[in-house]
């Protein structure tokens, strides 16, 4: 689950009109999210609020064997209307989901195809965001301050206040590019002085701008390659590090599965990275993910898997299948209007389809935009809740059910290791999360 | 006399290995290892070698069947080795991460992963060179310490030895770090081992030395019986009775003890202990803070009426009366409190016709008052030993009691009678002798002239002690007074057994410091001299006086 605060982050730069997504940091985000999916350690309760358009607060309070808690406070200058912060109106795939599309840089480039700084006027000059988290047994400080001096360019700062650090605290900053084409990072950390250039260049798929208005064929994958480095060198500790990482990934106009796939190899360590994440149905997700050392001959691998349900999470709980519930009324409790009914048939109509391999049949909510803007609104309020599960190369598992009871976000996880056999649970946690 | 140490035996023993190497892998392993090392340090090899350290016998501080305490300087230059094995994490920049908060982390794609790298290390060619301070008791097992710094020079050799940076980086830190093993570790080791060697039973369990601690800090609540111990049904209980209680004893033993005075005490003691706002009055106490001058004053004679000093309680219609006279030995001084303990309680052995009292009379007792307040230096000390006076004359006087029924009506008047003339002989030290009394606070001085005085001092309880018994209980009580007003005034220095065992290990440790302090120094003042050192046979300069 993606915290409160992250998620309106998200909105800030969403409503500003920033790509989060167009850096090297970002390369391998859908694999990463999709297999190490952080797992909730003991009880934790957040209370958060969007209380004002332009702050949001939220608490927090946990106990793992000791309480402790945070407190934290985010101000935008940005007004975010339009943002659903409710935890009963919030959409789930927007907090929960794993899979991430790509934005579809055509209509940015073919505004300005000259790459040119001005392309979207800003609302309020420069808009910025505070914020700063206490943590409270610990007197841990955290701050964060983002800026956007244009369009194109971001500027963040954040720091950490702690006593058991060395210096008292570490400082990072971050400047941020992003021209649509290629977005590059430049950052300066407090700490061993480390510097860092990072930087990613978009090629093929919608950034040709002529080829984007031809529409492409079923058969044909359609999507956009990047490729990037990053370089970090610490200026007190005389150490460094580098890679090189590449990505296809599949573009939300491509009618297909939708797919990524990246490879990173750090030429100084000999690590290669491999990943391959799918949207296998648009309520599954599969992710693999490989590494190998040529130095060490060290190999991991690495699955995951992400369901989502439109069933109670009682219902889910219990292994009972989607349709049966309710066709048999076993379980009847949920009232199903006849729209909604008739949506499900649609989709498992097409859910047959797939079965037989007949991925090019034509859908009529695909046929049109709009159609497929409120389906894809309709499949998020269906959606109750997800399933997320991981496997390693050490037979160590990851479970998380995370979902929505009532206007409660839940999240349950637990950590197996199937090769401690006499204690395979390693952890278990609960957290939920409300917000008003 | 002559040592045999036997080096072979040890090292051929297959057992003895394996248990080293796993007891050094736990040594290793115990403490939070840097991220650099991302995996447990593993001892694969280790061997003593076939070249016996050369031990010379320094000094030799106590020797018996089941004891021994010495002090050597031992030289070592032989073929043992260690062989360590661990895994390492060679990109910086993972290292770098792991410390780090992850709010400001740099989050790094694929320049932070990780290479591990398998190291081995063998350490050779150890040289080394300390002063060693060993002591063995049968019951305790064998403590070995190092009075300085005992590497001289170390050879490590590793995977990484081509890289010359790495290799100086690699013995720098592994000195430090064996430094640190052989002055805190290895004594541990080595107490553990014997231990399981000498006396299994004391074998480490695990938490072994908190237990111990323990067993020191509890104080056995029959150890020091209350003085007027009555059983669950108000009869007065025999001391013989009282004696074969145990703490075990169940309910009986419990209500030897008011349990709302134990709550009380407690209730006092902890509000003490975490300064709470309002801390519970004990009704019918004094307290130490309160005793004040007046207190002194009336110091000298005894009556049963002044709650602080005397402590009455009726016994079959009579009263007898127990000095506690703490306000009156806060002011004296050391030797005149001893003294006066002495003869308290030679007189009431005389009086009650018992035989072995006087050893009671000299074992340490438990201090029966309930000190809230810990006073510092030797105020604590005088006061501990007059409640023992005290615990000794109440031990002695009940026994009497048990012994000699025909005397008990008039016995308790001549212990009151006594315990007036003692304190007035005390009242009159304190007039008389307040000059030639030692300073407490320097036990140096006392350490120099202690030998010679305290044999005719110790004869004094002696030859005091047959007068009272040949006399019998019909004994001319001015006579005795006299007898009583002269030993206090005798310009002794006594000292207790338990003092002598402290003085002397502080006097063997301050020794072992100034060692090793001269020692240091001279190592740094010429370097060459503890080479041509190591011929001269005579002792080295810091023995020759001692």
């Amino acid at each position: 689950m993606r915290e409160f605060m992250h998620y309106i982050t998200n909105a800030f730069y969403s409503a500003t009109g920033w790509n989060d997504d167009n850096t090297y940091k970002e390369l391998n985000a859908t694999a990463r999210e999709l297999i190490d999916f952080p797992i909730p350690l003991g009880l934790r309760l957040t209370l958060s609020s969007l209380a004002t358009p332009h702050f949001a607060t939220s608490y927090q309070l946990g106990s793992v064997g000791v309480v402790d808690g945070s407190l934290s406070y985010l101000h935008a200058s940005v007004p975010l209307t339009g943002v659903a912060a409710q935890s009963d109106r919030i959409p789930l795939p927007a907090l929960l989901r794993s899979y991430r599309e790509l934005h579809d840089l055509g209509a940015f480039l073919a505004s300005n195809p000259a790459g040119g700084a001005k392309l979207l006027p800003l609302t309020p000059r420069r808009p910025s965001l505070l914020y700063g988290r206490l943590y409270l047994p610990q007197a841990l400080l955290e701050g964060l301050v983002v800026k956007r001096l244009s369009p194109a360019l971001q500027v963040q700062l954040s720091a950490v206040s702690d006593q058991s650090l060395r210096n008292g605290g570490t400082l990072l900053g971050l400047i941020q590019l992003d021209r649509g084409r290629y977005g590059v990072e430049g950052l300066a950390s407090s700490d061993g002085g480390l510097l860092g250039v990072r930087g990613l260049y978009n090629f093929g798929g919608d950034t040709n701008t002529t080829t984007t208005t031809s529409s492409p064929s079923p058969e044909r994958i359609y999507g956009r390659f990047s490729a990037g480095a990053e370089l970090y060198y610490g200026t007190l500790n005389k150490s460094g590090g580098a890679s090189l990482g590449a990505r296809f990934a599949t573009l939300p106009t491509h009618r297909g599965t939708p797919l990524t796939a990246t490879l990173t190899i750090n030429p100084l360590m000999g690590n290669i990275n491999a990943s391959y994440a799918v949207l296998a149905r648009d309520y599954c997700s599969l992710a693999t993910r490989m590494e190998f050392n040529v130095y060490s001959y060290e190999s991991e691998w690495a699955v995951g898997v992400e369901w989502w349900s439109r069933r109670r999470p009682a219902g889910f709980l219990l292994g009972a299948l989607p349709e049966e519930g309710d066709e048999q009324g076993g379980v009847g409790v949920v009232v199903v209007d006849d729209t909604e009914k008739a949506e499900m048939k649609k989709w498992e109509r097409s859910f047959q389809a797939k079965m037989e391999w007949r991925l090019d049949e034509p859908e009529p909510v695909v046929e049109s935009p709009v159609v497929e803007g409120e389906r894809a609104v309709t499949g998020q309020e269906r959606y109750l809740g997800v399933f997320k599960a991981r496997l390693d190369q050490n037979l160590r598992i990851g479970l998380l059910w995370e979902g929505r009871v009532k206007s409660l976000i839940f999240s349950i996880g637990s950590g197996v290791d199937l090769q401690r056999l006499d204690e395979p649970f390693r952890n278990l946690g609960l957290e939920v999360q409300y917000s008003s | 006399m002559a040592f045999n140490f036997n080096w072979s035996p040890l090292a051929a023993d297959e057992d003895f290995y394996q248990r080293a190497r796993d007891l050094l892998t736990t040594a290793l392993n115990k403490s939070p290892k840097p991220p650099i090392i991302v995996d447990d340090i593993l001892v694969t090899e280790f061997n003593l070698g076939s070249v016996p350290p050369d031990l010379e016998i320094l000094e030799i501080g106590d020797l018996a069947e089941d004891r021994f305490r010495g002090i050597f300087k031992m030289c070592y230059s032989g073929d043992a080795f260690l062989t360590l094995k661990t895994r390492v994490q060679a990109n910086p920049l993972n290292t770098y991460l792991c410390s780090k908060p992850s709010f400001t982390s740099p989050q790094p794609l694929a320049a932070a992963s990780g290479l591990t790298i398998p190291l081995q290390i063998t350490l050779s060619e150890i040289k080394l060179s300390a002063f060693i301070i060993v002591v063995f008791s049968r019951q305790k097992g064998l403590t070995l310490v190092f009075r300085n710094d005992p590497l001289e020079s170390l050879k490590v050799s590793s995977t990484f030895d081509s890289i010359q940076f790495v290799r100086d980086y690699l013995q720098k830190t592994i000195e430090v770090k064996l430094r640190d093993l052989m002055m805190e570790e290895l004594p541990a080791i080595i107490h553990r081992l014997s231990l399981r060697l000498w006396c299994p039973d004391q074998a480490p369990k695990d938490g072994d030395e908190l237990k111990e601690d323990d067993k020191e800090g509890a104080i056995n609540p029959l150890g020091t019986p209350p003085l007027d111990a009555v059983d669950a049904k108000g009869h007065l209980l025999d001391p013989s009775e009282l004696s074969s209680l145990s703490l075990d004893g169940g309910p009986e033993m419990q209500s030897l003890f008011s349990q709302k005075n134990l709550e009380q005490l407690k209730a006092l003691l902890s509000s003490h202990l975490t300064s709470s706002p309002d801390s519970p009055t004990l009704s019918e106490s004094m307290y130490r803070a309160w005793a004040g001058v007046s207190d002194k004053l009336d110091a000298g004679y005894t009556t049963p009426a002044t709650p602080n000093l005397g402590r009455s309680s009726s016994f079959q219609g009579s009263t007898h009366t127990y000095t506690f006279s703490d306000a009156d030995s806060q002011h004296q001084g050391f030797s005149s409190s001893r003294s006066s303990m002495v003869n308290l309680s030679q007189a009431t052995a005389g009086l009650s016709l018992g035989s072995g009292r006087r050893s009671m009379a000299g074992r340490k007792k438990k201090n029966r008052v309930v000190n809230l307040r810990r006073s510092p230096g030797a105020g604590s000390e005088e006061s501990s030993e007059m409640g023992d006076s005290s615990t000794t004359s109440d031990m002695t006087s009940t026994a009497s009691e048990a012994l000699t029924t025909e005397t008990i009506l008039e016995e308790p008047v001549d212990i009151d009678m006594a315990a007036a003339a003692a304190a007035a002989a005390a009242s009159a030290a304190n007039k008389v002798r307040f000059r030639p009394s030692p300073d407490p606070i320097q036990p140096r001085k006392s350490l120099e002239t202690e030998p010679r005085e305290a044999l005719p001092n110790q004869t004094v309880p002696i030859r005091l002690a047959e007068k009272p018994v040949q006399g019998g209980p019909s004994k001319d009580k001015a006579e005795q007074r006299s007898s009583e007003a002269k030993s206090p005034q005798r310009p002794g220095r006594p000292r207790s057994d338990t003092s002598s065992v402290i003085l002397e290990q502080a006097w063997i440790m301050k020794m072992a410091g100034e060692i090793a302090r001269r020692v240091y120094e001279e190592k740094h003042r010429n370097p060459g001299f503890w080479d041509e050192r190591d011929e001269r046979e005579e002792a080295p300069p810091a023995y020759e006086a001692s």
